[in-house]
């Protein structure tokens, strides 16, 4: 194959990745279903409980150094498992926040912003809790850290939507 | 010559430098130049270029070497000014998006220099049986900036599509433009990089004014066609909001 086929087939499946997208685009539904299953489905307690330093310590101390190993290991890839749900809904709010700017209500609009913004910082924080959860399976005898940020973010982002559903219900009542 | 192909290279010439003229209209109605003073820029200077080498090969003046002169001068004006929408597209996009911003900035800087890197890499590796010629060696130079144009676009859509950012519609459409005529662009400077039979590339002509058709178009479409249908704040119904508040005062107790 010559130089020139290279680029030309190259060409050609970034042409095809492109008409991809646009169809894609003209598929994907923005709802707000597929974010409130998720939220449904997440146990925020057992998931801090996975990532909790102190309950770490207590396990290292309890057990023999192998057994620790492969726990850690094992709690590792569940909480990895969490923070893809939380990743989804970070997701799923910005796609919300979105929708929400484009509200009549300024006031609305504005939360619509807030909410996008705080989801970018949710996935952000989220993509990385997940590096480190993956180094914590490879690494289990390295000190794991709480991801505390993701935890307040979560909780941020949640209070945006409580305050978005209070200021809609207000809305639709008057 | 024959007859179909001298009406299809002028049809693909002028027709869409008219219907960029109706998109640059409408980026004035709608205000969106306000947002893309870059891409309102190139889509009015592309056509006052087609103006210009159209009034040049009417005259018959095209035969000399300054005509060659204005074509590449041209040429590099417009290649600099899509650099300058793809970055206008992407301060679109990450604007308002708090940490976003600055990572979104830093990352762009950084793929171009890789890319820039892949080009001089590909140029160095990949040379193969090649003219000596204006032609070939301007297509050593517009497959690179192809390259790197086609790189930034994929990279807009995968880093947008990484945080959930919803595209508005004329936006994706100017990238999606973007991506395509890169992507037609590198295909055409590619195969010019080595000699061409005369059929050939008469041929090839064709291709970038096709790709460039295709991709006015395409901003034409995203611009006249209704927005995405997206969920608005008043579709969602009482009830499911209240869901919603009880699932998040589950989790705030």
């Amino acid at each position: 194959m010559s130089g020139a086929s290279v680029y030309v087939a190259i060409a050609v499946a970034l042409a095809a990745l492109f008409v991809y997208l646009a169809a894609r685009r003209r598929r994907e539904p923005l709802a707000i279903d597929k974010a409130r299953a998720l939220m449904g489905s997440l146990d925020i307690e057992a998931f801090q409980n996975l990532v909790d330093p102190d309950e770490e310590a207590f396990l290292r101390l309890s057990l023999p150094a192998a057994q620790f190993r492969t726990i850690k290991r094992e709690r590792a890839w569940a909480a990895l498992a969490y923070v893809r749900t939380l990743s989804h809904i970070a997701l799923e709010f910005s796609h919300f926040g979105h929708a929400a700017r484009h509200s009549p209500d300024p006031r609305l609009a504005e939360l619509g912003r807030q909410i996008v913004s705080g989801a970018v910082s949710l996935r952000l924080r989220a993509l990385e809790a997940s590096g480190r959860l993956f180094i914590a399976a490879t690494f289990p005898d390295l000190p794991q850290r709480c991801p505390h940020s993701l935890f307040e973010q979560y909780a941020r982002s949640n209070g945006l939507l409580l305050r978005y559903g209070t200021l809609d219900r207000a809305r639709t009542r008057s | 010559m024959t007859h179909w192909y001298k009406f299809l290279l002028l049809y693909l010439w002028i027709a869409p430098h008219v219907l960029l003229a109706v998109v640059a209209v409408l980026l004035l109605i709608r205000r969106v130049h306000t947002d893309f003073p870059a891409f309102f820029l190139y889509a009015w200077y592309e056509i006052a270029e087609c103006v210009l080498l159209f009034a040049i090969a009417v005259t018959g003046l095209n035969k000399g070497a300054w005509y060659v002169r204005i074509f590449l001068v041209t040429l590099a004006v417009s290649t600099a000014l899509r650099f300058g929408v793809i970055q206008e597209i992407f301060d679109n996009v990450f604007r308002e998006t708090g940490h976003l911003d600055a990572l979104a900035r830093i990352s762009l800087r950084w793929t171009t220099g890789f890319l820039l890197v892949v080009v001089v890499l590909c140029a160095i590796f990949g040379s193969g049986q090649t003219s000596d010629n204006l032609i070939a060696g301007l297509a050593w130079l517009g497959r690179g900036a192809a390259i790197i144009q086609c790189g930034l676009v994929v990279f807009l859509f995968a880093f947008s599509g990484l945080f959930g950012l919803s595209l508005q519609s004329y936006v994706f459409g100017i990238a999606l433009g973007f991506g395509i005529l890169s992507s037609v662009e590198l295909a055409n400077w590619a195969l010019r990089t080595g000699e061409l039979s005369e059929s050939m590339s008469r041929a090839l002509n064709l291709l970038p004014t096709g790709g460039y058709h295709v991709a006015v178009l395409l901003w034409l479409g995203y611009l006249v066609a209704p927005a995405r249908k997206i969920l608005r704040p008043s579709d969602v119904p009482v009830g499911e909001v209240d869901q919603w508040n009880r699932q998040l005062e589950r989790f705030l107790q």
